[in-house]
């Protein structure tokens, strides 16, 4: 462990990344394949061998570099994009469409996301039911397994489920990364309290009618997903919403402010996250004596949870996902991974190694199994 | 007092590092254990509610299913009640159902499965109007909106 006040930055050191990424490289070849390789597929043999090895690279790259950021969004992206590649992929060979149409709400075959979370709380507590056309068992997407996860996500991540858990959240945040400069960079950050006023109107509307009106009205994602068959004027509007809603707060909002606004200004799940953030041990911590307040994290951190007088006081924000772009942007090393107990400017590699061990571990074999059927239907095209 | 909350903090570390490494593998159980409670079901507003009673009728089966009026905390003053054709289904239905089983019938339902033109008559004051008609894997759906009368 390194208990240094000053401790060198993390990575540089091939042997130490080696090592460090040995544990990782066998637990997500276990869980990646299962632990058997059937040879009868020679493109899903190749699919899995590629991603397996891909991400292992990017995390021995974390701690080769002991840069985080570029290389958890590399893996968020493609995340993002497979996930709903295979949603796409599997709903339009069951459906021949993108749109799901009354008989897929009647026969409950609508898979089930995080999203719908904060809708079905209320409800369930007094209902005892769940208010979603879903299976709760079995089957693509299934309530019960997308609750199980994301329960194990928000209480060992907290706000870190956000950026390496999310299969959203890589759609925004591959977007603010197209342009290197802003072209809008003063953005009040009072808006990054919406998502608990998304929350609280979607959580009351969600009780009152028994319908998950975040899902029915709001989430731009259904632009990337699925969406209701366009039959009437009422889903007309609600196409014309979800799509302006992508197009805004996903695409171009991002690529000019360089923030995931729509993690930031909207999502419901976003603000129970930021909550959970209380009861994760792993947080970012800032050591003020190495600091030179110099605010670079605050004009990098894409979800506002950093500001000037929170940086000078030491402290981050409970908004923070722990993406680790502040972590790399900061040339003194002053903001880092860190333990909840543990005081800030100590034992930071040891902290960082178990945070990005965790959390890369989660993200890794979360994504796995579309990013391998994106990589696989991409072989079959190819070859 | 410092080196407790260290230990502490280490612990709780060690515990999510376990909780994450566990939660893969044990995805299947777990997931079971969390469907077996009391609140894992679909509410019958999307079920469509629980089965009636079901009647033969030539080539399939009608099944009628329980009016739904569920709210919140307490039952509505407007639902629906569902009825499900199952099996091979006619180009032509039509039918007349009693769902409250009072002996009075309470609606005729006319539905041409090709054109996907459903009509409805009300017989009973208690029923509106079409929700929902569609085909589905099984057959034919039916949602007639329902009003209470008190």
């Amino acid at each position: 462990m390194d208990n240094t006040l000053t401790a060198k930055p993390a990575g540089k050191s091939l042997g130490k990344a080696l090592l460090y990424t040995l544990p990782m490289f066998l637990i997500t070849f276990v869980f990646i394949t299962g632990g058997r390789l059937s040879f009868t597929d020679p493109a899903e043999v190749l699919a899995i061998f590629l991603v397996f090895l891909g991400m292992n690279v990017l995390y021995f790259l974390m701690h080769y570099t002991g840069e985080t950021d570029k290389f958890r969004a590399v893996l968020f992206i493609i995340f993002a994009v497979s996930l709903s590649f295979t949603l796409i992929k599997n709903i339009v060979d069951m459906r021949s469409s993108m749109s799901f149409s009354q008989a897929d709400i009647v026969e409950c075959r609508i898979p089930f996301c995080h999203l719908v979370i904060p809708m079905m709380i209320i409800p369930a507590a007094f209902t005892k039911s769940i208010i979603f056309p879903g299976t709760i068992l079995g089957n693509f997407a299934n309530i019960s397994s997308m609750i199980v996860l994301w329960l194990a996500a928000t209480i060992v991540l907290g706000r870190g489920f956000c950026s390496w858990g999310c299969f959203y959240g890589g759609w925004d945040d591959g977007f603010s990364r197209l342009r290197k400069k802003p072209v809008i960079r003063k953005i009040s950050d009072t808006w990054k309290w919406m998502p608990f006023a998304v929350l609280f109107m979607v959580a009351l509307t969600a009780a009152l009618t028994l319908v998950p009106t975040y899902c029915d009205w709001i989430c731009p994602f259904k632009a990337v997903t699925e969406f209701e068959q366009v039959t009437n004027v009422e889903s007309a509007v609600k196409a014309g919403v979800f799509i302006s809603l992508f197009g805004g707060l996903v695409v171009v909002l991002p690529a000019m402010t360089r923030k995931r606004t729509q993690c930031s200004f909207l999502c419901p799940l976003g603000a129970i996250n930021t909550v959970s953030n209380k009861v994760t041990p792993f947080i970012i911590k800032i050591d003020k004596t190495a600091c030179s307040e110099c605010l670079k994290c605050v004009a990098a951190c894409p979800l506002f949870a950093l500001t000037p007088e929170g940086v000078k006081a030491g402290t981050v924000s409970v908004f923070c996902s722990k993406c680790g772009k502040c972590v790399d942007v900061c040339e003194n090393k002053a903001i880092h991974f860190g333990i909840k107990g543990i005081p800030p400017g100590t034992m930071k590699n040891f902290t960082r190694n178990l945070f990005l061990f965790v959390s890369f571990l989660f993200i890794a074999v979360f994504s796995a199994g579309s990013i391998v059927f994106t990589v696989k239907s991409i072989l079959d095209f190819v070859i | 007092m410092n080196k407790i909350k260290i230990a502490l903090g280490i612990a709780w570390a060690f515990v999510c590092l376990l909780i994450i490494i566990i939660l893969f593998p044990g995805l299947t159980g777990l997931s079971r254990a969390m469907a077996a409670l009391p609140f894992m079901k679909i509410n019958p507003r999307y079920t469509g509610g629980e089965e009636a009673f079901i009647k033969p009728a030539d080539a399939c089966t009608l099944v009628v299913r329980k009016p739904v009026f569920d709210g919140l905390w307490k039952e509505r003053k407007t639902g629906f009640v569902q009825i499900d054709w199952r099996g091979d289904i006619p180009e032509n239905i039509s039918d007349t159902i009693d769902y409250d089983q009072d002996g009075a019938p309470d609606f005729t339902v006319r539905i041409n499965t090709k054109t996907d033109n459903s009509e409805l008559i009300p017989v009973s004051t208690s029923v509106k109007d079409i929700d929902v008609s569609t085909p589905t894997s099984y057959g034919w759906a039916l949602r007639v909106n329902l009003k209470k009368h008190y």
